[in-house]
């Protein structure tokens, strides 16, 4: 089974801040120029913004919060 | 009458005996386990932790299963992906497995990377076909490498997952019909995902395989976000909210099968009393889920 784009796509903006601002600005651009099928872009031009500002943050959060710990430990 | 209640109470109290009640271990916790493993049925490992740990940790973890009865909790296989679960990842689960002997072990349907980024938590896939197919493909694998089908968890998330074409529940319930895992609820989480998403958690237990649930989750959250954009975060951090509960009643009334329910928490660490009491509060509502299901019937 090939990966999905969809998935590809999603991992980056979560994680990756410069790629979500790219998304934000132009969401339409970017989920084209990612290769997603014409439904999953629709998809992702709706995408639930609220959401995915609070997971990305939460994420942050909780990488920062695990580098502390490694840090600790060392 | 006095009878007949007396009779309701004694099946009741054999129904109880059949539910077990837990604590997520964490080093934290682990005294306060130990010295009162009368009153924890089972304790539930972060396999994860354990698999390049040195050999002291991995022996230490083998005394405990000893004693007591324990369960492997895994927390990155991505299960729920288009993308196949790396065999190197499920063979830390097979030899951890043989070296504990535990009495099952689960892991969470969320895909946890792409494109080779680590999203560094448990996302919420787009629920379509595919990511169905995906997770029934990588549960055969786990099972054909470790032996034993885990049992698959529901997770939390802050974001609706774009891409979906269907609700969680017709997607959970897609992949627990579909093959030999058998479900690990969490509470917590279907709390969090109906509160933030608008649905009514007892309708979506109604639409599920509830005669698949074997392992329960009960955790606390808190709000984060600000003005309308509030959701409910699961964290782990805060006691179990009472709705979780109400929810855990709800399971014990509509699931004949004996239930395992673990209390997971990962900081803010209270006392170990009251964890405990925590534990003494989901006995109590499953013990009315159990009655309930007993009145019904009779």
């Amino acid at each position: 089974m090939s990966e999905s784009r969809l998935e590809v796509f999603l991992a980056r903006i979560y994680v990756d801040q410069a790629a979500r601002e790219r998304f934000l600005a132009d969401p339409r651009g970017e989920a084209i120029r990612a290769g997603l099928a014409a439904h999953e872009i629709d998809d992702v031009v709706n995408i639930d913004r609220d959401g995915l500002d609070l997971f990305a943050h939460s994420l942050e959060h909780k990488r920062a919060h695990k580098h502390g710990h490694q840090k600790n430990r060392n | 009458m006095a009878v007949a209640a007396e009779a309701v109470a004694v099946v009741v109290e054999g129904e109880m005996n059949a539910d077990r009640f837990g604590l997520g271990w964490r080093p934290r916790l682990a005294a306060g386990i130990l010295a009162n493993l009368d009153r924890i049925d089972i304790v539930e490992v972060i396999a994860d932790d354990y698999f390049r740990a040195p050999h002291h940790e991995r022996r230490a973890l083998q005394t405990l299963a000893a004693q007591t009865p324990v369960t492997l909790h895994g927390v990155s296989l991505g299960l729920a992906s288009s993308v196949p679960v790396e065999t190197r990842r499920l063979d830390d689960i097979a030899r951890l497995c043989v070296e504990v002997s535990p009495e099952f072990w689960s892991e969470h349907l969320a895909f946890v990377r792409g494109g080779g980024i680590e999203i560094g938590h448990l996302a919420a896939p787009p629920r379509t076909e595919a990511t169905i197919e995906g997770a029934l493909a990588n549960l055969a694998r786990a099972k054909q490498i470790v032996g034993i089908a885990p049992q698959v968890e529901n997770v939390a998330t802050l974001i609706d997952p774009p891409g979906s074409d269907r609700d969680e529940a017709s997607w959970l319930s897609g992949i627990v019909r579909n093959s030999e895992s058998k479900l690990l609820l969490d509470l917590h989480n279907l709390y969090a995902n109906a509160t933030n998403f608008n649905f009514d958690p007892c309708k979506f237990v109604a639409r599920i395989p509830v005669e698949r649930i074997s392992t329960v989750h009960l955790a606390g959250g808190k709000w984060i976000g600000r003005n309308g954009a509030q959701r409910l975060l699961d964290d782990h951090l805060h006691d179990v909210p009472d709705p979780v509960y109400e929810l855990l009643e709800e399971i014990a009334a509509r699931a004949p099968q004996p239930l395992t329910v673990i209390l997971e928490r990962d900081g803010n660490f209270p006392s170990i009393e009251s964890l405990l009491a925590q534990l003494d509060r989901a006995r109590k509502a499953a013990s009315r889920g159990r009655a309930r299901s007993l009145e019904a019937a009779a």
